[in-house]
């Protein structure tokens, strides 16, 4: 299964270099110096950046002008964490004074997204109130807004001038009628318009809009949703499409449906990707485009790094009892910046060195592994087994070591008796690590232990506070060593 | 002669901005539509502007009382098959 794994990120560069064959830089490579450097700090953007900053979403766009089937748009849940739910709406006030409140007590917050929980180009004046504000007010933070595209075209001029280098619009189809059957409606020119006809004009406004991105000199990246049996079979096609007209990055995403989500695939019962089936298709994407894979599917009101959430912290209660200096703030801020930013430069110089050398000693032939790593972000593995709110899984080879995904501990919603058939949140988890064969962490209780050894997952907790890369390639070796993985037989490599 | 809007609204803020009539306004807990202002979009647009782009099937009522979108016309799901979801969900 994984062999077309290895064999595809040389041929997507012609060649695997040896600083990047692996993690974070190989889904960059490929970009012109000026866009690398515009994105390579962005948590949402680089998968090495995403240890180390964070972002925030604002929730201060409720209105939508289309239909989707893995939407409900009644979305107010606080024990979920999808796009499109979120707990508190804001005005644009409201919105610019929380930024500021989190950008003072989160430095390594850098970016600040307009997301929802509705489309923010369907509430022009709401989204470009708060960018413009906080273009004024806190000029020190990267503004992003996704969309579905709808309104696009009529909005890039305007982006234009908010000085918005980023936009994310999620095109799950190029062909209307495979949009039909994931768009019922669009709210065009004053008709609801159903079916292919609505899709239809849904993706020439996506293309249009893209394109006037583009020709604005505005970054674009595109997310699609991988939904089986729906447009899984399409997307390789979507990806084509999108980097021909100038899109940077490719982020497919698996459809989250769950029937207590109320939405159309949740109540209908279509099922979502596999862990493999998504993996498949963003290998299979990769050789056209620049693929992202550390998406965590956040709320339209995440705080934090990736794959936390610290909402909770700046509630409009508690920041309205902040005062915020954002001049003082800004100083701190970019003194903090500058270190994180040294501290990366100097990791990812370690890590192409240390990838080199094991490049050079490494004369393995062995198949290649999947693990899991417990981290809290900083690059190093550093959280408790069962404190581990997600995994990230990253596969080693005779090549080197990949980041794959992330996945969670556990469930989407709340986690109450309701959901996962009385499985207890250790199964669920040892359940969500499927497909792999150690996991790293900081540390392992005696229980989990006994049931990871039994899942045929070993349990490694000796790379405590190590770098991610470098412990992965050591246990790999390890295994090696000790004679665990088989060697891939010359002829299909040969053949590869 | 007016439109309503009933307690299944969730807020989106989607009708007020295409009402030609200036009719729909925030409260609580949820948008309402001003009888007197309202023209049921008579002269302006063939088809009810708020119930146009409103997405929960039955918040917006004809002058009739009659949900204008009714429960399956706008998400697709069959209003069985969501009942049965619920009560599937209802007995755990």
């Amino acid at each position: 299964m994984q062999l077309p794994v290895i064999n595809d990120a040389p041929a997507s560069k012609g060649g695997c270099s040896a600083s990047s064959c692996g993690t974070t830089e190989n889904q960059m490579d490929s970009l012109p110096d000026s866009i690398r450097e515009k994105v390579q700090n962005h948590p949402c953007y680089s998968e090495d950046a995403h240890h180390y900053f964070a972002r925030m979403h604002v929730a201060v766009a409720p209105a939508c002008n289309i239909q989707c089937h893995y939407c409900n748009r009644k979305y107010d849940c606080a024990n979920e964490s999808r796009p499109g739910v979120v707990s508190e709406l804001l005005t644009p006030d409201q919105a610019v004074k929380k930024t500021m409140a989190v950008a003072a007590n989160i430095p390594q917050m850098t970016v600040l997204g307009i997301a929802g929980p509705g489309d923010p180009l369907a509430n022009p004046e709401r989204t470009f109130e708060t960018f413009r504000r906080l273009s004024e007010e806190a000029p020190d933070i990267k503004l992003c807004v996704s969309t579905n595209g709808l309104a696009l075209p009529d909005a890039v001029e305007e982006l234009s001038k908010h000085n918005i280098d980023h936009v994310t619009i999620t095109i799950n189809c190029v062909d209307p009628e495979i949009g039909a059957k994931i768009y019922p409606w669009i709210y065009w020119k004053n008709k609801r318009i159903k079916g292919i006809k609505g899709a239809k004009i849904l993706i020439e406004q996506q293309q249009k809009g893209l394109e006037m991105l583009i020709a604005k000199g505005i970054l674009v990246k595109v997310n699609s949703v991988m939904i089986p049996g729906v447009n899984d079979q399409h997307l390789a096609e979507v990806s084509k499409v999108v980097k021909s007209k100038g899109a940077f990055l490719h982020n497919v995403m698996p459809l989250i449906a769950e029937a207590e989500h109320g939405t159309f695939y949740g109540v209908m019962g279509q099922r979502g990707p596999t862990h493999d089936e998504l993996q498949d298709l963003q290998d299979a994407c990769s050789g056209d485009m620049n693929m992202m894979r550390h998406c965590r599917q956040c709320r339209a009101d995440a705080v934090g790094m990736l794959g936390e959430d610290r909402g909770d912290e700046f509630t409009l209660d508690k920041i309205e009892d902040m005062e915020i200096d954002y001049q003082a703030a800004m100083e701190k801020r970019k003194v903090i910046h500058q270190a994180i930013q040294a501290e990366m430069d100097s990791k990812r110089l370690e890590k192409a060195t240390k990838v080199a050398q094991h490049k050079a000693e490494l004369k393995l032939t062995t198949r290649p592994v999947l693990m899991a790593v417990a981290t809290s972000g900083q690059g190093i593995i550093n959280v408790h087994f069962g404190h581990a709110k997600e995994f990230l899984i990253y596969e080693a080879s005779p090549d080197g070591v990949r980041f794959i995904s992330h996945r969670k501990a556990d469930q989407y919603c709340g986690g109450d008796t309701t959901c996962g058939d009385g499985e207890s949140t250790l199964q669920v988890t040892i359940r969500a690590l499927a497909g792999c064969e150690a996991v790293l962490c900081s540390k392992v209780g005696y229980e989990p232990w006994e049931m990871l050894e039994a899942a045929g997952i070993a349990p490694n907790g000796e790379h405590a506070m190590e770098p991610i890369e470098e412990a992965v390639m050591a246990v790999y070796k390890e295994m090696a060593a000790a004679g665990k993985l088989d060697n891939i037989p010359e002829a299909v490599r040969a053949s590869a | 002669m007016a439109v309503k809007i009933i307690e299944s609204c969730v807020n989106c803020f989607a009708c007020e901005p295409v009402c030609p009539s200036k009719a729909i306004y925030e409260a609580k807990p949820h948008f309402l539509v001003d009888a007197k202002k309202c023209t049921e979009c008579e002269g302006d647009f063939p088809d009810y502007q708020c119930a146009s782009i409103c997405p929960i099937e039955g918040a917006i009522l004809d002058s009739l009382g009659l949900a204008i979108n009714p429960p399956g016309s706008l998400t697709g799901i069959p209003p069985e098959k969501m009942a049965e979801a619920m009560a599937e969900l209802q007995s755990h």
